[in-house]
């Protein structure tokens, strides 16, 4: 499996003013199994690209390819086949359920497409430090937990792509740490690459190529 | 484990607006039985009103003429061969073929037996529309004896009335054949050709003086004004004078027939009108309460829009839930559909058993077509709502 990028550009983006850009409006290819760091100020278009690259949004120009095919052309059931097995996210905005328990949060994405037994859920919650929120509503969980519960929700299914736009904004240093150590093993034992994010490099995140937006 | 309705349910607001939910349940199971009672009832009124008259060989035979009203009295009232053949190619009509009549002056006298003489009018028709052929129902030129029928009414009212009150002797159906008239014909210059005719049989068909075709047609061309008369009135073969269709058809072309014979098609007709209007109704009533339940179900999914939308960005396939979400109705929409089946049945049964006194030759049970119509209501409504939800889940 392989993501191609071939001089993609928001419709609301100027292609002169992004002259700088290491991905917009260039040739980029994401292999399997190797880590892409992209490092992007605000407003420079990182979660649009996150969303280009996750199917949520089709207002670019150029393309992007999953091996052969164009994500403007997979139809809604293909989408979802490639969310559930090809590929899986941290969106910047979390969106998670929060009327449901942690739990269910999660429950609900292994359900579809599983990766792990059901135990590994409270292994992993205890490994980011949320193991006494699982039965707790989601919306009364701080910004910091509903992250961690949103990276936990992501490593649930199998994928090869895991995309993740800032997710660890409002962690502390520790729980940065943990995170990103408990995702690269996840990413490892699937032999899958890690698309990140970030307003500034992440030190701790074992990058095979660093790319500013 | 399996991903079912269950795991989803909690993030569907499906709470919201039982009242309108229950309406639309309420409404469409009425509906189903109003439309399944119908559909019974109209069946049964065709098994009930079908005309058992016993029929020689399983045919009306109708005589049909064109209706005389007071704004078309100046007009023809024959029928031109367009119309005749118009007539023979309605599948509901086996046969038909016309009466023809006498184009020359007739007077028939009796004999010192039955003293009366009188103007005649004489009618002959094929062989094969006549319910009783005599033997000696022909006539070859030169035959001195013309054979007649006549029908039993007139045999009928000629005993009862009109001999007793000129003192006249009765006669039975066999003795009649024994007496002989005089028939005189007269061409339009005067000449006049004598006939002797005598009554060989009577008919319970057709309502005329009847004269063999043979000599009608002779008689007409020699003594008769105009060869090329259309006539004035056409008999026809039906397997059922109450069918809808030929009494549609009769009533559209202004034509007349004896009403007796339709008396059970017209309040068939009828009848079939207000059960139809009724399986109308319910159909409408149907069609209103599938809308209200559809107005249900865009408030769930516009209620529930952020939790689908999110289900669908996590990678849940839309048709996994429009079918997750539809089938949680098919239990639901079969138990309405069997409930008013259950209902359509008792009544069917008791309108067999009570209202008609438990009559033969209706069946107790429903038709198999209600439970068509019932069969195919239920699969119906399954996929309009599996439409309805897998287009509102697409449009998120």
């Amino acid at each position: 499996m392989q993501i191609s990028l071939q001089k993609i550009l928001p419709v609301f983006f100027n292609a002169a003013d992004v002259s700088h850009s290491q991905v917009w409006n260039q040739p980029v290819v994401f292999d399997e199994g190797a880590n892409t760091h992209i490092i992007a100020p605000s407003g420079s278009g990182k979660t649009s690209l996150m969303h280009f690259l996750y199917g949520l949004r089709n207002d670019f120009t150029g393309e992007i390819k999953y091996d052969d095919t164009s994500i403007k052309d997979f139809d809604k059931e293909k989408k979802a086949t490639l969310r559930q097995q090809t590929i899986s996210i941290v969106l910047q905005d979390l969106r998670l359920f929060p009327d449901q328990t942690v739990y269910e949060n999660i429950a609900i994405k292994r359900l579809l497409s599983t990766f792990h037994p059901v135990d590994k859920i409270a292994a992993m919650a205890s490994r980011l430090g949320i193991q006494n929120k699982l039965q707790q509503l989601c919306g009364t969980c701080s910004y910091g937990e509903q992250q961690r519960i949103a990276i936990i929700r992501a490593l649930q299914q199998p994928f090869k792509y895991l995309l993740l736009d800032e997710p660890f904004s409002n962690l502390d240093e520790a729980n940065r740490e943990k995170a990103m150590e408990l995702i690269q093993e996840e990413a490892s034992a699937r032999k899958a690459s890690i698309i990140l994010a970030d307003l500034k490099k992440i030190d701790y995140f074992n990058a095979g190529s660093i790319l500013n937006l | 484990m399996q991903l079912s309705y269950q795991h989803i349910k909690p993030f569907l607001n499906t709470r919201q607006n039982t009242a309108s939910r229950w309406m639309g349940y309420f409404g469409l199971g009425l509906g189903v039985i109003l439309l399944l009672v119908s559909v019974q009832l109209y069946i049964n009124i065709n098994v009930l009103l079908k005309d058992k008259n016993p029929r020689k060989d399983g045919y009306d035979y109708i005589s049909v003429t064109k209706l005389i009203s007071n704004e078309n009295m100046a007009e023809a009232h024959s029928f031109s061969d367009a119309e005749i053949e118009e007539i023979k190619t309605k599948s509901f009509i086996q046969d038909a073929t016309p009466l023809l009549a006498n184009t020359f002056l007739v007077k028939a006298s009796g004999s010192s037996a039955i003293p009366f003489t009188t103007d005649l009018f004489l009618e002959s028709i094929d062989n094969r529309f006549l319910d009783t052929i005599p033997e000696n129902f022909s006539w070859k030129q030169g035959q001195a004896i013309v054979p007649i029928i006549i029908s039993a009414d007139y045999l009928e009212l000629y005993n009862t009335v009109f001999a007793p009150s000129k003192d006249l002797p009765q006669f039975s159906e066999k003795s009649i054949s024994a007496v002989l008239i005089q028939l005189e014909c007269y061409a339009p210059d005067g000449t006049a050709k004598i006939f002797k005719a005598s009554v060989v049989g009577l008919s319970n068909r057709i309502n005329s003086v009847l004269v063999p075709e043979s000599f009608l047609t002779w008689a007409n061309k020699t003594l008769g004004s105009n060869t090329n008369i259309n006539p004035s009135r056409i008999f026809i073969k039906t397997t059922d004078a109450n069918n809808s269709e030929l009494l549609n058809f009769l009533q559209q072309k202004n034509y007349n027939i004896n009403k007796d014979k339709t008396k059970f098609g017209r309040v068939k007709q009828l009848l079939q009108a207000i059960v139809s209007g009724l399986s109308g109704f319910g159909v409408l009533i149907i069609l209103l309460a599938m809308l209200l339940f559809s107005f249900y179900l865009q408030l769930m999914i516009a209620r529930s829009k952020d939790n689908l939308q999110l289900l669908l960005t996590l990678g849940y396939s839309p048709n996994w839930l429009s079918k997750t979400v539809a089938k949680r109705w098919v239990p639901v929409y079969t138990a309405i559909v069997l409930t008013a089946l259950i209902l359509a049945a008792i009544f069917q049964w008791a309108f067999q058993q009570f209202f008609l006194n438990n009559r033969s030759d209706l069946s107790p049970y429903l038709h198999w077509m209600v439970i068509i119509i019932a069969a195919v209501l239920l699969l119906l409504s399954i996929f309009i709502n599996y439409r309805l939800v897998k287009k509102l889940l697409l449009k998120l």
